[in-house]
């Protein structure tokens, strides 16, 4: 971990205290409820294989400035990503504009906050391991896919990593900082076989240093899953269409969690009454057994963060407890509008993007069934060991995900792989319809992105072994 | 000319930045500098919710370098557009090109069939450009009134998650090391809403939006707002259905998706790589005879109008199915080359990272039957009108999807239908496409009617 224990780095500040303190001063009205200026500089960096040759390489900086003002249920929000001190000020008169007063509010001192114990390291996660070093991982990662199996035709290996350092200056005068480095690895196949072909994918990553991906084995393992898993889709049946009880594998299938649960939390959704939990503070929406939780605070996670994008300390917020609502997901607006407290979940793409209530790492908690009894528990229906992506209308509760990895289970057996399949359910009922929980809480790899109002931010999910009674599965077998 | 004192212009940036990358040891270079203004404004049980302003720049470079295996490149982007930030950039794409792998199918920014002097100016003042003929006041207006005439239009209207107004208009200079230079400007004007009908588990959220290059040119804003009122209404009680195999009309809302698949399959990149279900279809019939789609580049309503693709090259108009065959894969120059085909203009290029590839206006030729009339011809099946979810292999074309819709039965709508799935795989669905609407409709740069598939397979009860 971080052997950094000083104050935030000054130094980064792209700007001037002084400057900003004018922008603060000239952008505030007297009865703004809220207020900031997001200023970052990112870097990110990306090698990508394909046809056994490391031949795109990009690079891309993005810096620049946001600014707000929140007063009631109105937000004002400009960006520019020039720092001089004209575009600065510009762009907080522009998001003066929903100002009711012609006020300006008492100019206060900038001072800086100190903020919790970094979850990460302040380094650049590229730092030490030069492009060489990434583009040798990337060839022997390809020589890897293709003598793991002689059907292997493509492979494309994609490394990347970025680092953001951020600022946040606050209505009172606080200054917050936080430096996010985030890394990811990604493998591709397609294989082919008497004219067929079939793809199989494997990913993973967090806030940590490349070196991890270049020095570990975990590479290496990511290769052999999605050589085994494009192989197992050769030989996949067409899945049933209808309705069947599931067994979810461990890890990424929590994005049932993110999707079915998650979003319909979102403070947002519930202040405005949009979302199908709006009225279900306490009541019972989950099988008695079933917590679910929502963490920023997990060391180095693809979806942690040691400040969230208003300055506040990430939080492990209770979500379900024992199949009770207990929590939303909180920003600030959002919460002093609702009388709550912030959670440590207002977060932003970037300076050019508002601040939405947006999930961690979402994760259910084990419980205490072993694994191999909960497929064996199946008649007749699908184990659904892996995931693709998922969506969800937060109104009607509808949500969907597709399997990458699934298999036919006849009198607790399994029987053949089964195609990708659409699973579709509703959110405020399918964990009523859980009958198992797994001994095994897995996190995923590392490789979630969530996509809400057009941002996309890197999240975490988690879930043991699950057994669900009722699920509709999208196959084309009847 | 003289230019303004405060900030370059994006010609003058793009242009310095070939002169960058070449004094940095670039072979061959392009460059593009872009600058985006908008403004957009949300408005939600008749007060103002947000108000937004944004106004970003970028600069992108692609540099190649001569090496003894060929030619290798690397791109980078950078929104620092400071003469220290260009010189920067440039420095370090002429160090990412050399550590990436040289292809001798490398095709370089020389030589492309670039559009003339003459056919830039004609395109300029044919497209302006600029802003769309709004400022926020009168977004604003629009906003409110859509939203009110949405929440007012019954009382099975519960709740709002209101309206969005905006406007902007975006420049870009793109510049060769062949002496190709052009700067264009595009402008845009949009108007959303999105309201609630019902309470407690049985409310439906609907949405209706219109995107336009002149705010003058948008929809009535009552025509908006009764789409979405009506549509959210229209969903409540929606139930289940049976598991089977029936037909399917996609309405056009849904069958974009379809043109989307399409799309992605026929893109020269994906067909390279062998990650299409088309990948071996070109010059086959895929769909019946009487479906046809043009890739148009220049069309009074496609908001995909362009005169030269991210390469520089001229964009043509193209057919891309003809009485149901493929005629070709989309390319830019370095897949035309490897596919041994002819260019066709759609290279498309953001700031940061490598071509990507894409239509233009892709309009699917409308039939003769209204969706009344398909109704009537299919008899019973399902009308879809959402879709949600990612079920699409694109390398095998197996399509699993979570859907919404109406059930039909003896030719009319009988109940709204939700939480079930459909699914075949696309090559057979193309193949099965029964009918084609005279509904067509455009949204942004894709135009398409409604379409009818047989012999898909429904997950439900």
């Amino acid at each position: 971990m971080s052997n950094q224990t000083l104050d935030p780095a000054s130094d980064s500040l792209p700007v001037s205290i002084e400057t900003l303190q004018s922008v603060l001063s000239q952008m505030l009205p007297a009865d703004a409820d809220d207020g900031d200026l997001y200023i970052e500089h990112s870097t990110a960096e990306s090698l990508a294989l394909e046809e056994g040759r490391v031949k795109h390489v990009s690079a891309s900086t993005h810096q620049g400035m946001g600014a707000r003002v929140i007063k009631g249920e109105a937000s004002g929000h400009a960006f520019t990503d020039r720092f001089d001190t004209a575009a600065l000020m510009e762009a907080g008169k522009s998001a003066r504009a929903i100002a009711q007063s012609n006020q300006y509010r008492a100019p206060v001192a900038i001072h800086q906050d100190r903020s919790s114990p970094a979850l990460y390291q302040n380094v650049n996660p590229s730092e030490g391991v030069d492009f060489l070093k990434r583009k040798t991982l990337l060839e022997e990662l390809d020589a890897l896919a293709r003598s793991l199996d002689p059907r292997v035709k493509q492979v494309f290996a994609n490394v990347s990593s970025s680092f953001s350092d951020i600022h946040i200056i606050r209505m009172d005068g606080g200054h917050l900082h936080d430096a996010r480095p985030l890394v990811r690895l990604n493998i591709s196949v397609v294989v082919e076989q008497n004219g067929m072909r079939e793809t199989g994918s494997a990913g993973g990553g967090g806030r940590f240093s490349l070196s991890r991906l270049t020095e570990g084995d975990e590479a290496k393992r990511l290769v052999r899953e999605a050589v085994r898993l494009a192989i197992l889709n050769l030989d996949a049946h067409e899945a049933p269409a209808g309705t069947f009880p599931v067994v979810l594998g461990p890890g990424w299938p929590g994005i049932l969690l993110h999707e079915a649960i998650g979003h319909g939390l979102e403070g947002d959704f519930n202040r405005k009454g949009t979302s199908v939990f709006s009225d279900k503070m306490g009541k019972q929406v989950a099988a008695r057994g079933i917590t679910v939780v929502d963490d920023g605070t997990i060391n180095e996670r693809r979806g942690s963060l040691t400040i969230d994008d208003e300055g506040t300390p990430s939080n492990r917020t209770v979500l379900i407890e024992d199949g009770m609502l207990t929590g939303y997901l909180m920003d600030r607006q959002n919460a002093r509008l609702m009388g709550m407290k912030p959670t440590g979940n207002g977060r932003r793409e970037s300076y050019a993007h508002p601040v939405l209530p947006r999930m961690t790492n979402t994760f259910m908690l084990a419980g205490k069934d072993n694994p191999a009894d909960i497929v064996a528990s199946l008649d007749r229906g699908i184990y659904a060991a892996n995931f693709g992506g998922g969506q969800v209308d937060i109104t009607s509760g509808k949500f969907v995900f597709t399997t990458s990895e699934a298999y036919y289970v006849e009198n607790g057996k399994i029987q053949y792989p089964v195609k990708g399949a659409t699973l579709i359910g509703l959110g405020h009922e399918v964990l009523q319809k859980v009958s198992m929980i797994g001994n095994d809480l897995e996190l995923d790899p590392g490789v979630g992105t969530c996509g809400k109002g057009g941002q996309s931010v890197p999240v975490g999910v988690g879930l043991p072994t699950l057994r669900i009674d009722e699920l509709i599965v999208g196959g084309t077998e009847t | 000319m003289s230019l303004p004192t405060e900030a370059h212009s994006l010609s003058y940036l793009a242009a310095k930045l070939i002169d960058e990358a070449r004094k940095a040891g670039a072979t061959y270079v392009d460059a593009l500098a872009v600058n985006d203004t908008g403004d957009s404004i949300s408005v939600r049980n008749g007060s103002v919710e947000s108000v937004e302003r944004e106004d970003a720049q970028g600069i992108g470079l692609r540099a190649f370098v001569e090496t003894a295996k060929g030619l290798a490149f690397a791109t980078a982007s950078s929104s620092d557009v400071s003469e220290s930030g260009l010189r920067k950039l440039a420095e370090q794409v002429v160090l990412m090109a050399k550590i990436s792998e040289p292809d001798p199918d490398a095709m370089p920014p020389v030589g492309a069939s670039h559009p003339t002097i003459d056919e830039l100016k004609v395109w300029n003042k044919k497209h302006p450009g600029g802003n769309p003929g709004w400022d926020i006041e009168h977004a604003r207006d629009a906003a409110l009134h859509c939203e009110e005439l949405a929440r007012n239009h019954s009382s099975e209207i519960t709740n709002s998650e209101g309206a969005e107004a905006s406007f902007g208009h975006n420049r870009v200079a793109y510049a060769s090391c062949d002496g190709f230079a052009a700067e264009y400007g595009k402008s845009s004007a949009s108007i959303s809403v999105s309201v609630i009908a019902g309470s407690g588990e049985n409310m439906q959220r609907d949405y209706a939006w219109h995107r336009a290059r002149r705010a003058s040119d948008l929809r009535d804003p009552r025509l908006i707002a009764e789409e979405a009122a009506s549509r959210a209404i229209s969903r409540l009680n929606a139930g289940g259905m049976e598991s089977g195999h029936g037909t399917i009309i996609f309405e056009p809302r849904t069958a974009t998706s379809l043109l989307g698949h399409l799309v992605g399959a026929v893109n020269g990149r994906s067909v390279l790589q062998q990650r299409s279900f088309l990948t071996e279809a070109l010059g086959q019939q895929i769909f019946p005879d009487f479906v046809c789609i043009e890739d148009k580049p220049n069309h009074p309503e496609g908001l995909g109008n362009r005169l030269f693709d991210g390469e520089g090259t001229r964009c043509t108009a193209h057919s891309l199915i003809d009485r149901g065959t493929l005629t070709t894969f989309l390319t830019d120059r370095y897949t035309a080359k490897r596919l041994a085909m002819p260019e066709t203009g759609s290279a498309m290029r953001g700031l940061t990272g490598d071509i990507g590839i894409g239509s233009s206006n892709l309009i699917w030729q409308p039939g003769s039957h209204s969706q009344k009339a398909m109704l009537k011809e299919i008899g019973n099946g399902l009308l879809v009108t959402e879709l949600i979810g990612f079920g699409v292999n694109p390398v095998t074309g197996d399509y699993s999807r979570g859907a919404g819709g109406f059930l039909i039965e003896d030719g009319e709508i009988v109940r709204p239908v939700q939480g079930i799935t459909i699914a075949g795989n696309l090559k057979e669905m193309f193949a099965n496409i029964e009918l084609v609407g005279s509904d067509l409709t455009w949204f942004g740069s894709t135009a398409v009617p409604s379409i009818a598939i047989s012999n898909m397979t429904i997950a439900g009860q």
